[in-house]
């Protein structure tokens, strides 16, 4: 990998093909990582929005909270690493229901904006409310794990994102099976496809939009957990990584399941690549431009139904 | 005369709100006010707090002193939101008080930058932070530099890398906004006036989640010492963990974040055993000591140059004032840029005609977590 080769003119650097197998394969491992984590989100962002049409930004400050959750449970409070865990996701479920019943449900008849805009609305009162409540210092929430990472030939396999792709394909495969083979699953599904069918067989419309919000939660939180001991504990990882995780959602396909997952980890191996290939400073450039190409090309995203058509 | 419903109702209101409005303009007239332009929300809210702390325990000490030209002094805050278009507004808001006698700017070169037109047009002092050297030298008279701008900082990463450590093979990594743009420029100048120039200049975006394209390059650029420039201490943590993870471990010598309180606990051994350029360092002098043992006694917590520098600028804004026996403008830059060795916090005060206060850095090195002072490099220029 040729690199800074153009010091003196102080264009931004550019990692010149020829990059050798050993760095690819970082690169990769690196990208899928992060990736993992975007795909997490972007399952949340999905969920919501298939069940209420609606796109809900608060998604990445229900990682936010579970991550200081698990600071005031396991650093402050000093309970084991397993109970924090299990208590700051039921603590995101509770927030998840706290949220339906607060934010979604009131405007469940009007159109998709004000309940968009209160979305974002309680996005900021979610994150101001742990600045007020926790200051504004980050926190260091140490990892499952003992040993930081593992050397498996030329490439640094960080343990904790080796837990987030694992917990990411345990949850692709869990979520396959949770809705396509149990019955809670197909009332959720059918809730989300059409609602006024759904209940004229019977189902819970409300039940159901309150059981995708807690499950969405619990899915956000879980992702904030996991990313914690990388990115550290603070206000801005929630939002920092929605970002990301709202255009994997746009890549894979507004409404899908599948296309979340793919989409976040795209999103993640191309940025990536891109920040080693042609250049750092762009790297969340090249991230947007992947969405803003979609946009324009493909606005259903690669396997989803069109937004427009959504909204 | 017959009294009305309406007369009543008037007397009445009058009646209730006189005594607070009399009592409002007795505490205005009574107090001198400073504004302050901080981080309270966005990513730099915790430097914007240890700012506050600094500011505060200048103002506490100015105060029992018996305050500036005979009236007690007061910190009006505004939240900048740690953006450019945030400082932009909460400037605006406070300048449009017209009983703020002097302003405390940001600590962010590039926010600094954002609000100069502004400060330029309200013709008060504002003291600042950010260490970009074009802040003191675009014309602008209004603005006082209360740390050692990025000429001395890069001079002095580049001297100790290259006389002290004796590396030649530099690899730099630095933010892509106006601090970090402009602390890669100096060192690398600095580095070609050595002749060792840098065989990596490396930027980055802030707020990144991941280094490893930034870390893979370091490793392939052959360089035996790394120097950086990071505005955050979330995005050096990350940098720092991954730096080692994927098996770099030559020598680092960085700007005054790689040495932030904030940092070392983030970062934890990530970053043992480097080197950094800090303003201040509490056993670099008496009033350093002094500083560090009165903000242990009030905030429980060891200080770093987020406090220092607006501890430093209270005293010696208030010190400036009273020495001017007005509240001026004109006359508080004169008695500003009149202050010669001033034992501040950060080093001996000595402005220039640009403004800046301070003309050298303290290496300090991280040992197992705690922040040890190596040597002082001042420069005469």
């Amino acid at each position: 990998m040729a690199c800074g080769k153009a010091i003196n003119n102080r264009r931004p650097k550019i990692l010149l093909p020829g990059i050798s197998m050993d760095l690819a394969l970082q690169l990769l491992f690196t990208g899928i990582g992060i990736g993992a984590v975007y795909a997490l989100v972007a399952l949340g962002f999905v969920l919501i929005f298939r069940a209420t049409n609606v796109v809900n930004f608060a998604q990445g400050e229900f990682s936010m909270v579970a991550a200081y959750l698990m600071v005031v449970f396991a650093v402050d409070l000093g309970w084991p690493y397993w109970l924090s865990f299990l208590l700051a996701l039921a603590g995101m479920a509770l927030l998840g229901a706290i949220f339906n019943l607060g934010v979604y449900y009131p405007l469940r008849h009007r159109s998709f904006l004000p309940v968009i805009i209160a979305t974002i609305g309680a996005s900021i009162l979610l994150s101001n409310s742990v600045l007020a409540i926790y200051g504004p210092q980050p926190q260091v929430l140490e990892g499952w794990f003992e040993t930081p990472g593992i050397q498996l030939g030329p490439v640094y396999l960080d343990s904790q994102y080796l837990l987030i792709i694992a917990v990411t394909i345990v949850l692709v495969i869990f979520n396959y099976w949770f809705f396509e083979h149990t019955m809670l699953g197909k009332k959720l599904q059918a809730t989300s496809q059409d609602k006024e069918m759904a209940s004229l067989l019977g189902i819970s419309v409300s039940t159901m939009i309150m059981i995708t919000f807690i499950y969405s939660a619990v899915l956000g939180g879980l992702a904030g957990i996991l990313v914690a001991p990388v990115l550290f504990v603070s206000i801005q990882m929630g939002s920092t990584i929605a970002l990301k995780a709202f255009a994997a959602t746009i890549i894979g396909g507004f409404g899908d399941v599948t296309g979340a997952i793919i989409g976040g980890l795209a999103l993640g191996i191309i940025e990536t690549f891109g920040a080693a290939y042609i250049s750092v400073p762009y790297k969340d450039g090249f991230a947007f431009l992947v969405l803003v190409a979609f946009l324009v090309f493909r606005p259903q995203g690669i396997f989803g139904e069109r937004v427009a058509e959504k909204a | 005369m017959k009294l009305t419903r309406r007369d009543f109702t008037a007397g009445l209101a009058v009646g209730i709100t006189a005594p607070y409005a009399i009592r409002s303009a007795r505490a205005q007239a009574a107090t001198l006010k400073i504004g302050m332009c901080v981080p309270v929300t966005g990513p730099a809210a915790e430097q914007g707090l240890w700012a506050q702390n600094g500011a505060k325990l200048a103002l506490a000490a100015v105060n029992k002193a018996g305050g500036v030209l005979g009236k007690q002094v007061e910190l009006v805050i505004e939240d900048d939101q740690t953006t450019n278009p945030g400082i932009v507004l909460a400037f605006s808001k406070l300048a449009a008080q017209p009983d703020i006698v002097a302003f405390l700017g940001s600590i962010r070169s590039t926010q600094v930058m954002a609000m100069a037109p502004d400060v330029l047009k309200l013709g008060k002092p504002v003291m600042i932070g950010g260490t970009n050297p074009d802040l003191t030298h675009m014309g602008n008279p209004w603005l006082f530099r209360f740390r050692p701008n990025d000429s001395y900082s890069g001079r002095v990463i580049a001297d100790f890398g290259v006389n002290t450590l004796g590396k030649k093979k530099w690899a730099i990594v630095h933010s892509t906004d106006a601090f970090g743009t402009a602390g890669g420029k100096a060192l690398s100048d600095a580095l070609s006036k050595l002749g060792a120039p840098p065989v990596l200049d490396q930027g980055y975006a802030n707020q990144s989640q991941d280094f490893t394209p930034v870390v893979l390059a370091v490793k392939q650029s052959g360089a035996d010492v790394l120097g950086t420039y990071f505005t955050f201490e979330n995005d050096l943590g990350i940098f720092a963990r991954q730096l080692r993870q994927l098996g770099v471990t030559i020598p680092w010598v960085g700007s005054p974040s790689v040495v932030a309180v904030s940092s070392t606990k983030l970062a934890g051994p990530a970053l043992y055993g480097t080197f950094g350029v800090a303003d201040y360092a509490e056993e670099s002098g008496d009033a350093p000591r002094a500083f560090g043992k009165s903000y242990r006694e009030t905030y429980k917590t060891a200080p770093d140059i987020q406090s220092a520098w607006t501890y430093d600028a209270v005293t010696i804004l208030s010190a400036a004032i009273n020495k001017a026996g007005s509240t001026d403008p004109t006359k508080i830059r004169e008695a500003i840029l009149a202050l010669k060795k001033f034992p501040g916090a950060e080093g001996e005060y000595n402005f220039d005609q640009n403004g800046d206060g301070l003309h050298g850095y303290n290496v300090v090195r991280n040992e197992k977590g705690m922040i040890v002072f190596d040597k002082h490099i001042e420069f005469n220029d």
